[in-house]
């Protein structure tokens, strides 16, 4: 008898056991049905381009994705927070993701300001983190584990800014600069990149981000005889440099960065089209929204979002959207975030069509992109004219 | 060189006295700085593209538009912000002004935060330079210019002529005497914020072209209009407009002749000399002990 009731005993715990214990242990924001992913950065304020829009593309892939059926089973489901472009609330907004929402990972990061800010946090966590659009240096430079970005860096950015001047055969190069955090991100790798050329600048001008008026500026780069502005300045300085560039009937070749790569959008706050026939800048996306490459992305938008025009930043989205979905599948159906991480990190050529050069993270370099392209004007539209691809 | 700093600096100097005067007229009449003056700027601006741009409505009618709108909010902010703080001193108001400016400024990003990042506004004539005999000059800078002299001699003949105006003035010499000999003090408080702001709101249309719109242009535009109204004197209107021009001009010729890199700081080191010699600054006047 007593035998008996102690193998029953067995028996029901065994059991019990077999009842309670799950297929597998589930990772954070993971089910047997959904993987839910944290989209940080600005929803609200001038840098909402770099966060809202961004992740407005995105979602388009992610939405094609569950209607697919999702990957390996699963539905993404994604949950936004709003960093603003602020570092302290960049660290609330990041918090919110890991701790309140619980995603699985963060697919985010649009200002560098504040991503730097949220870097920590996000570190400590040890979520995987792919960047969409920030490109400070600090970020995957030297490489945290789970930390990877599919956005050109600062110093990529400068460093190609010099190559595309020498490509267009300018012999004397200037520089105008904004010289805050931002600003500085960029310039000490740009004055790197002429050292190691043995090239000095024929001038070094400063302004500020906000500046109204850049006539001093553009007169004393005029004095200087300088054929190509590199321009490492916001939106609204360039506007008031290629503006009051243009009233003295100075032309140089202007040479932007990423933050100057909207350029119908440039034309608009200069105000006079004229003054941006030598206008380049760079893109962190081969193809323009108009162009016929797009059209597949042009329909898919026009369904999600009638009411929107799609831009530069949507296909910024959709681009770094297809590099999330594709470690997602790789990573397959046990997905940890370990496993994420791993994949993430033997990531080689792959081609999104949509970047100007193969994404290729591994161990030691997550800065997984590295081709810049150029754009400019054409016959009033934004065209790719040329490619550039440096090291960092 | 020497002709295209000195319209620039001049062009410059006028966006500045333009946000002056606003913070004169709020000082001159009530001894309060509006340290959200910038983002009645900034909210101005804003109406304007609203009617101008979003609602389609011609240039004229918006500014008008605008500065009514901006009035009633100056209006507003005042009764709401400010009245309750008058009587618990200038460093309360001051206090709360800063929360106004993070008040509008968060509205703003909330209605158009998403329409775009540096938001273009179009110009009242042309964005192409014109040639005024050999000075290749934009004319939206013209208009400033001239709105500003223009406003200057409004408000200065408001102050004068009108019967507001001088109990405007009575108020802010003597707000006891002015109280027992029966004036409004508090509706007259409420009217100088309201001007204050509509100024704001006129300058905004006027240079919204130049300066592009978006949430966060208050602040730098105050901390230099700021420096104007206490160079030129916080308590005189032309005090405001000539305030502006130097800064204007001092920032422009200092970063064509000296390096850009002074641009910023070399109109507060003027500033900081002037008040050394003339602590009222330059249309202040001798200091009068009130009685």
């Amino acid at each position: 008898m007593r035998r008996t009731s102690l193998l029953a005993t067995a028996l029901m715990l065994a059991g019990g056991a077999i009842i309670a214990a799950p297929a597998h242990a589930q990772e954070v924001g993971v089910t047997d049905t959904t993987v839910r992913i944290g989209q940080l950065g600005a929803l609200t304020g001038p840098g909402y381009l770099y966060g809202k829009i961004i992740m407005d593309g995105a979602e388009i892939i992610y939405q094609e994705v569950n209607k697919a059926g999702g990957i390996h089973g699963r539905k993404i489901e994604t949950v936004r927070q709003d960093d603003r472009c602020d570092p302290a609330t960049a660290i609330a907004a990041a918090k919110k993701l890991i701790f309140d929402d619980k995603v699985f990972m963060i697919h985010g990061g649009g200002c560098t300001n504040a991503s730097v800010g949220a870097f920590p946090e996000i570190k400590a966590a040890n979520i995987p983190w792919v960047i969409f659009a920030s490109v400070g240096d600090s970020l995957t430079s030297p490489p945290s584990p789970h930390i990877f970005t599919t956005a050109l860096s600062a110093s990529i950015e400068s460093v190609s800014q010099l190559e595309f001047a020498l490509q267009k055969g300018a012999k004397r190069i200037a520089v105008i600069s904004q010289r805050d955090a931002w600003g500085r991100s960029r310039y000490q790798p740009l004055m790197e990149a002429f050292k190691q050329k043995g090239i000095t600048p024929v001038a070094d001008e400063e302004i500020i981000g906000e500046a109204n008026d850049a006539t001093p500026q553009a007169l004393r780069l005029q004095a200087a005889k300088a054929d190509a502005v590199l321009m490492v300045i916001y939106p609204k300085a360039a506007a008031a440099f290629l503006r009051d560039a243009h009233k003295i009937g100075y032309k140089p070749i202007a040479i932007g960065q990423t933050a100057l790569g909207d350029l119908p959008v440039l034309t608009k706050q200069v105000g006079v089209p004229e003054a941006m026939s030598n206008m380049f800048a760079i893109s962190h996306v081969r193809y323009m929204p108009e162009d016929a490459e797009m059209a597949q992305w042009r329909k898919l938008f026009s369904e999600y979002f009638p009411r929107e025009t799609m831009s530069l930043y949507h296909i910024l989205g959709i681009a770094s959207a297809k590099v999330v979905v594709e470690v997602l599948q790789r990573a397959g159906k046990d997905l940890t975030r370990e496993s994420f991480r791993a994949q993430m990190a033997k990531l080689t050529n792959f081609d999104t069509g949509i970047y100007p050069g193969p994404i290729t993270c591994t161990e030691q370099d997550h800065q997984c992109h590295k081709s810049a392209a150029w754009v400019a004007l054409v016959d009033g539209k934004i065209k790719t004219v040329a490619a550039t691809t440096v090291g960092r | 060189m020497l002709g295209y700093l000195i319209t620039s600096g001049l062009a410059l100097g006028a966006l500045y006295a333009l946000v002056a005067i606003g913070i004169v007229i709020v000082f001159k009449s009530t001894g309060a700085i509006n340290l959200a003056q910038g983002e009645l700027f900034m909210l101005g601006g804003f109406f304007a593209f609203m009617f101008h741009v979003q609602m389609g409505y011609p240039y004229i009618p918006s500014l008008l538009l605008a500065v009514v709108a901006s009035f009633f909010i100056g209006a507003l902010t005042y009764q709401f912000a400010f009245r309750p703080l008058m009587k618990a001193g200038l460093v309360s108001v001051l206090l709360a002004s800063i929360a106004v400016s993070f008040l509008l400024k968060g509205v703003a990003r909330n209605i158009w935060g998403g329409v775009g990042d540096y938001i273009p506004f179009p110009p009242m004539i042309t964005a192409s330079a014109i040639n005024l005999n050999g000075f290749i000059v934009l004319p939206q800078q013209l208009v400033a210019f001239g709105a500003s002299i223009a406003l200057m001699l409004l408000i200065v003949a408001y102050f004068k002529f009108t019967r507001s105006g001088k109990w405007l003035q009575a108020i802010a010499d003597n707000v006891k005497a002015a109280t027992l000999v029966g004036i409004r003090v508090g509706a007259l408080h409420r009217l100088a914020f309201a001007l204050g702001a509509a100024s704001a709101g006129a300058a905004a249309v006027l240079m919204a072209p130049l300066t592009l719109l978006y949430p966060d242009i208050g602040f730098n535009l105050f901390i230099k209009a700021f420096a104007a109204a206490v160079l030129g004197g916080l308590h005189s209107i032309a005090g405001a407009v000539i305030g502006g021009l130097i800064v204007g001009l001092v920032e422009a010729l200092v970063a064509g002749y000296v390096g850009s890199k002074f641009q910023d700081v070399s109109a507060f080191v003027v500033i900081m000399l002037v008040l050394v010699f003339i602590p009222r600054g330059i249309m202040g006047g001798k200091a009068m002990r009130k009685v």
